[in-house]
């Protein structure tokens, strides 16, 4: 008893009909022989690739007190708009965007209460600290840099983060070699096997987290992580004595396909940590679903510091917990031209000496 | 009556020098032979000299000779019933090498007899030829010869204290181009390397595209995993292939002279 079963080549995707009596087939097209098994095996891997189920359920509690609301006010800049939280007693301070004095605008209405806050660790001396070992042995910058750029203003800023919290659970399809070499007198022989490999798990993921204000830039927030949420405390308003917190203004759910994104591609890598033995492994196709998903709303504190040189603004980040000090920094193209030309004529005129010494000596 | 025996004897020996008689004892005849004239009186001086200098040192004689014309003979031949009809050639075994050009044909030939047979191979003739051809071709005839004795030397002294030079062992040619060239390439890559390790100490703000550190510790299990081999397949390339010294392992070949000497040898034109 046989009967016709059609699947598509692994290898040139075309049809390949054949008769289930014999146990070795070929695809017509690409002339790749296959084993039956295999190919069973393989079309019911492809027959499971389903969507990415990555939803959230992110009910967030956190409503302020009364005693929270008296002691906390919200400050508006005049200048760029932006929102800011303080204590009540704080004297008038300037934006810490753009430097423009900001006036209290009011009690809080309606907005969530930060569930944790990271306590700054590190002062503003060691904010201005790691700029001068942030300038440091930076070959291309330009030397006048240093003398003349003069640090603006340096504040220390409770940065809204939202943390999200999701179990994974993967199934993932990788296509992956191993390739095998031999030679006889006159050829060199490369052999190259092709497997399909599955894995299917759960991974756990816990506070990923994603900044919640547009003020702040996400790639800079995201250069400064990673926090160590370990020495979170459950928020007081006491803690915003002396610092501003930034108001967020960028929802949870405007941030889940940033956060989707990531971890996405670490549980793709994390799996793919178990597919050994290979030569090559990549990701061919991906189905990844969460539950348990979860977001809550932090505090993390940062230190901004603002310098501008030559008209142009340059704007740094210190992680207020770690002292991770990020920025990116002007090109002095004079000296990178120097470089180039000074590494390229040097290594080159040493080559040729060398070669030559060895020439003339052996 | 003892004395005039004497006299004449010193005599007798006198004439008989220069004809050739005791030259067959002694097997240094003239290394350099300018019949078709291509070298002005101080380029001979400055080759004899340096052919009886190098031949001297090594114990191999190195000769050469220039031809109007060689008549209806082969090079080969030739060149081999020049060498041992003169009595060029150290030891028993005749040892040296000789140079022969011919303008009417424009044919180069040496011929290799001795210790000469081993120490320049049918490689190291080809070798040879390369580096003094180009000359040749261009009427430099004394550098030719000038790189010709060099090259003599250098392989002599090669074969001598460690092994002929053979093919897979030839001497490596100094290449100024590529050298430089190679250099040069090498210098732009390493600057470019350098520069832009520099160029990426100014950027310290990236995006994140993962969130490992955010995975927790032992959270994960593999719950299926499957490997199916689906096929393969292979290429094959063809190796380089090694030049034919594996098939004719090196070496000279030789053949007998009219004398029944047996010489080694190879030549062209120019």
């Amino acid at each position: 008893m046989s009967d016709q079963i059609e699947y598509k080549c692994p290898n040139c995707g075309g049809a390949i009909a054949f008769d289930t009596a014999v146990q070795n087939v070929k695809c017509p097209f690409c002339d790749t022989e296959f084993e039956l098994e295999a190919l069973k095996k393989y079309d019911e891997d492809l027959k499971m690739t389903s969507p990415d189920n990555m939803n959230w359920d992110t009910a967030m509690g956190g409503e302020w007190n009364a005693d929270e609301r008296d002691a906390v006010r919200v400050y508006m800049c005049e200048s760029c708009g932006g929102e800011v939280v303080g204590d009540a007693v704080m004297a008038a301070s300037k934006c810490p965007f753009c430097d423009n004095p900001i006036i209290v605008k009011g009690m809080l209405a309606g907005e969530l209460k930060p569930d944790y806050v990271i306590p700054f660790k590190l002062d503003k001396k060691a904010a201005i600290e790691g700029m001068s070992k942030h300038l440091k042995g930076k070959k291309l910058l330009p030397k006048v840099f240093k003398s003349q750029n003069h640090i603006d203003e340096v504040r220390g800023i409770y940065v809204p983060f939202w943390l999200f919290d999701a179990d994974a659970n993967a199934h993932i399809r990788y296509k992956a070699t191993k390739i095998h070499t031999w030679s006889d007198s006159d050829y060199n022989y490369t052999q190259t096997k092709y497997f399909s490999v599955y894995r299917s798990g759960n991974l756990s993921f816990a506070r990923v987290p994603a900044d919640g204000s547009q003020k702040m830039d996400d790639e800079m927030m995201e250069s400064i992580e990673p926090y160590n949420f370990e020495e979170a405390v459950p928020f007081q308003t006491a803690y915003l004595a002396g610092y501003l917190a930034d108001k967020y203004d960028v929802s949870e759910e405007e941030n889940i396909d940033r956060v989707n994104k990531r971890i996405k591609s670490s549980t793709e890598k994390s799996f793919a940590s178990t597919v050994t033995g290979y030569s090559s492994v990549m990701t061919e196709d991906s189905n990844i679903s969460l539950s348990g998903t979860n977001a809550s709303y932090a505090l993390y504190p940062v230190w901004i510091l603002n310098t501008t040189w030559k008209g142009e603004k340059y704007t740094f980040a210190m992680n207020g917990q770690t002292g991770k000090f990020v920025g990116n920094l002007p090109l002095d193209k004079g000296s990178l031209i120097k470089w180039l030309l000074g590494v390229w004529g040097g290594v080159s005129a040493a080559a040729v000496a060398l070669i030559s010494l060895g020439w003339y000596l052996l | 009556m003892k004395k005039k025996l004497f006299c004449l004897m010193l005599v007798l020996i006198a004439i008989l020098i220069p004809s050739g008689v005791i030259m067959a004892k002694e097997p240094h005849d003239v290394r350099l032979v300018d019949e078709a004239g291509l070298l002005s009186g101080d380029e001979q001086e400055k080759i004899r000299g340096k052919l009886d200098s190098v031949s001297e040192k090594q114990k191999f004689e190195i000769v050469i000779v220039t031809m109007d014309s060689i008549g209806a003979s082969y090079p080969e031949d030739f060149a081999d019933d020049y060498y041992d009809y003169h009595n060029y050639g150290y030891n028993d075994s005749r040892d040296g090498i000789l140079l022969l050009v011919s303008m009417e044909d424009r044919d180069w030939h040496i011929s290799t007899t001795g210790y000469g047979v081993t120490a320049v191979t049918d490689a190291g003739i080809e070798y040879l030829s390369d580096r003094f051809l180009p000359d040749l071709s261009n009427g430099n005839y004394a550098a030719a010869f000038d790189t010709f004795i060099d090259d003599c030397d250098r392989f002599v002294t090669h074969a001598r204290n460690d092994k002929p030079y053979d093919e897979g062992n030839m001497p490596k040619t100094y290449n100024a181009l590529l050298i430089v060239g190679g250099s040069v390439l090498a210098g732009l890559i390493i600057a470019i390397i350098v520069v832009s390790v520099f160029m990426g100490q100014l950027k310290s703000v990236r995006a994140r595209k993962t969130a490992a550190e955010y995975i927790v510790t032992g959270s994960m299990k593999v719950e299926d995993s499957r490997d199916i081999y689906l096929y393969s397949n292979v290429t094959k390339r063809a190796r380089p292939k090694q030049t034919s010294s594996s098939s004719s392992g090196g070496g000279s070949r030789t053949h007998r002279s009219s004398s029944g000497r047996s010489h080694g040898g190879g030549g062209g034109k120019f």
